[in-house]
């Protein structure tokens, strides 16, 4: 294959996961213009290193890896934000509402607003976030995860687990302070009465 | 399979990532065992609502900046 036939191939695949990459670097720095920039120089980067990709391997993985180094070359100072997570049950969210008379779940669920729940992901420490952007947004299979994060498979599953934990416990504690959780108890009632 | 070993795995069980021996066993617990299917139920919602939430059109990448990289790559 000629070398200006494989480069447009490469750049077919690559602009194929623009908007992946976009949505991973908007919840990374919460900020519009530092994502367009963050992403705009992961392409250069892949372009310059694109020799370095193996045709027929994950390329969302091989950028995902490219913008999260540059994401943390140019965010050092984030790293003292990072606090550990700590334990708040295995599910809180199902623990909390049936501890709540009972309350249908999956409608307290309904109920969240798509800006709530993105509030909620960009609240976690940041090594926590781009797991939950990886794992459950991306859909990125764990050994994928670890490979672009460059931990161990078990560090996925456990850092998964605590943000879990903490976006389920943020959301429940804002659906209760906003009435959501009264609000659907109430529903409820009012159909069984 | 017990409710203790379901709960510990559901999350792999609904990221796909167990053996297909233990999805198998941890899907006949489930449907045995109204309780850990609720928890299943609510994690996959769970699941689904993150991705959704973060999947919106507006979250896409803006026109501008994809015409910009289309200039650099091609």
């Amino acid at each position: 294959m000629s070398e200006t036939r494989k480069g447009s191939e490469f750049a077919d695949e690559a602009i194929n996961h623009l908007d992946s990459l976009y949505r991973g670097a908007l919840r990374l720095t919460r900020n519009p213009e530092q994502a367009q920039d963050l992403v705009q120089d992961t392409y250069v980067r892949a372009l310059r290193y694109q020799h370095s990709f193996e045709a027929g391997t994950n390329m969302k993985a091989w950028l995902f890896a490219i913008m999260r180094n540059l994401f943390w070359d140019r965010f050092k100072n984030l790293h003292k934000d990072d606090v550990s997570l700590d334990d708040v049950g295995d599910f809180p969210l199902y623990d909390k509402l049936k501890d709540s008379a009972e309350i249908p779940e999956a409608e307290v669920l309904d109920k969240l607003a798509a800006g709530e729940v993105v509030r909620a992901i960009e609240q976690l420490p940041p090594l926590h976030r781009e797991v939950v952007l990886l794992v459950d947004v991306e859909g990125f299979a764990y050994k994928d995860a670890a490979q672009v994060l460059g931990i161990p498979i078990g560090t996925v599953m456990s850092r998964l687990h605590r943000a879990r934990q903490q976006l389920q416990k943020t959301l429940f504690d804002y659906a209760a302070e906003s009435g959501i959780v009264r609000a659907v108890g109430e529903a409820r009632e009012e159909r069984s009465a | 399979m017990n409710c203790r070993d379901c709960v510990d795995k559901l999350e792999q069980y609904v990221d796909r990532e167990l053996s297909d021996r233990e999805m198998r066993d941890l899907k006949v617990h489930l449907a045995d065992c109204p309780p850990c299917e609720d928890r299943y139920k609510l994690q996959v919602e769970f699941k689904r609502l993150i991705r959704t939430s973060c999947c919106k059109p507006e979250n896409n990448a803006p026109e501008a900046l994809r015409k910009k990289l289309r200039e650099i790559l091609f």
